[in-house]
């Protein structure tokens, strides 16, 4: 990987991780632990979900693991909202 | 300082032990349960025997989660009650006074009467952790198996059993699979899924004995006379509600603990909730049976907080469930289906009675490859909805729902011969959730 491919990652990494974050609904989780499991860097998503609190985890990679793999579709990634990449113009930063 | 026992360590015994402790930190909790395994995810087993989570992520709650709330924990069966005492009985002998009780001991997987089912090794039923246990065990030298059942659970195990590369088959008494909550095209789906996996599907099929020996399964004999060499028979013919120790002392039941809206059975200070507990349906206008974590967990809270003298109400929801039917991801919400169906006694785990409420209504479905769409439409909203495969509209509809959402103005549009139902609904839910501010 070049120098220039790794920032350029860690740009759309970041960038995602200020617009928005993993959330789960509540009333689809049972527990079954596949989300925490699969973790990469063993964020305990399933505490999330019984609790009803988004990932709101720094570390978080938002690479999607945990939404991908649940079974019943309890994790979404959702955009915050909190800073409009327009106004931010984050492509020019 | 007030005492609370809960008799039952599953989804509503934890979630009224944590209800409980948010609000009062001098509360006594005692949760009494017979697993050796306390608190585990039940829908997770099925994870567990596809292998696709480890045992040690069964656990939710980690010993210092229960210490850190403070909850008592005695792995024991209570017997009996004495209502007017205020105290349980445990079957070691001991005896508990507690001021309120809640009964959250949950459901049973039912177990065939036949007398040459019994004492052998190699028949299975998924329904605690130890069961689930037994079935990774004997998967791991079984070469055949034949499930016997219907309902979720039925083909939980014979995923779990594909998996280890047992060779399944699936006796169904009917013609068809699940047939009071799918419809046929439903059914053949899911069949048809399970014969490209390599399951041999057995229609019209009934067991007349278990053949065993030397104290092992080998095979099972039909009633049509036909044998088939197995080491493992499984069973998921329907649970029962573990009443009872509420009957024992004169608690009303039916086929559940009958329960008012806060939770309460008859008998003063003694509550219920979860599987055991029948609650009533304004929507039918009955008491109901869900065998679901998201109510049970409700009901859990709810009985919690009231065990502690608050008056919260617990409204029944339309119950759904997303589940995996054959591999393939599937929600049923609301009412959806009639009737009985042969391979079922009663509901599974994972399944409400609700499902099979369905009132008249006209269906209208979509299919694409594996995707299906089937939605049950009243006179001015939809009644109920199974969807299968792509999921985007899992959410949206069981919204519109349970919140008896009017459809009016896109009835006549649903109800054209080969309508794209899908499109029809996401255009009418994105608009709908940009009208009432809907994330």
């Amino acid at each position: 990987m070049t120098l220039r491919s790794y920032l350029k990652r860690e740009s759309t990494r970041r960038q995602a991780l200020v617009t928005g974050y993993v959330v789960p609904d509540s009333s689809r989780c049972v527990q079954c632990g596949i989300c925490s499991y699969n973790c990469p860097i063993d964020i305990d998503v399933r505490r999330h979900a019984w609790v009803g609190h988004p990932i709101k985890d720094k570390h978080c990679l938002t690479c999607g693991e945990c939404v991908n793999r649940c079974p019943r579709g309890v994790l979404q990634f959702e955009r915050t909202n909190i800073f409009d990449a327009d106004k931010l113009n984050i492509e020019d930063i | 300082m007030a005492r609370f026992i809960i008799v039952g360590t599953g989804a509503a015994g934890i979630s009224a032990a944590e209800a409980i402790r948010d609000r009062s930190s001098a509360a006594e909790i005692i949760l009494i349960g017979d697993e050796a395994a306390g608190f585990y995810s039940r829908p997770g087993l099925a994870y567990y025997i596809t292998q696709e989570v480890p045992k040690s992520q069964l656990f939710p709650f980690t010993k210092k989660d229960i210490q850190n709330l403070h909850l008592q924990i005695i792995n024991a069966r209570a017997t009996s009650i004495d209502a007017q005492a205020h105290t349980i009985m445990l079957h070691d002998g001991r005896k508990l006074s507690y001021d309120r009780l809640l009964i959250a001991t949950g459901s049973n997987a039912a177990l065939p009467s036949l007398p040459s089912a019994k004492n052998l090794q190699g028949i299975v039923k998924l329904d605690t952790y130890e069961d689930a246990q037994n079935i990774r065990k004997l998967s791991k030298r079984a070469r055949a198996a034949v499930v016997i059942g219907g309902g979720i659970t039925a083909l939980e195990i014979v995923e779990g059993l594909q998996t280890s590369g047992v060779k399944t088959h699936y006796f169904l008494r009917g013609d068809r699979y699940w047939s009071n909550v799918l419809d046929e095209t439903e059914s053949r789906i899911v069949e048809h899924r399970l014969q490209e996996d390599g399951v041999k599907i057995h229609y019209n099929t009934e067991e007349q004995e278990i053949i065993g020996k030397r104290g092992k399964v080998i095979g099972v004999r039909t009633k049509a006379g036909n044998q088939i060499k197995c080491n493992i028979v499984a069973y998921a013919i329907g649970i029962r509600p573990r009443t009872q120790l509420a009957k024992s002392i004169g608690i009303k039941t039916e086929r559940g603990i009958l329960v008012d809206q806060y939770m309460k059975t008859d008998t003063p200070d003694i509550f219920a909730a979860g599987d055991v507990a029948q609650v009533f349906d304004p929507y039918s206008g009955q008491y109901i049976i869900d065998s679901l974590w998201g109510p049970a967990r409700l009901q859990g809270r709810i009985a919690g907080l009231n065990m502690l003298g608050e008056s919260l109400t617990y409204t029944k929801g339309v119950p759904f469930n997303v589940t995996r039917l054959a591999g393939l991801t599937t929600t049923i919400i609301g009412m959806v289906g009639f009737g009985t169906d042969v391979d079922l006694d009663g509901i599974a785990r994972g399944d409400s009675e609700t499902w099979r409420q369905l009132p008249d209504a006209i269906a209208c479905q979509q299919s694409f490859d594996i995707n299906h769409l089937r939605l049950q439409i009243g006179s001015k909203k939809i009644l109920g909805a199974i969807v299968m495969g792509d999921q985007t509209l899992s959410q949206p509809l069981r919204h519109l729902v349970s919140q008896q959402v009017d459809i009016t103005a896109i009835k006549d549009q649903l109800l054209k011969p080969k309508a794209p139902i899908a499109d029809v609904v996401a255009t009418f839910w994105t608009e709908w959730r940009t009208q009432h501010d809907i994330q």
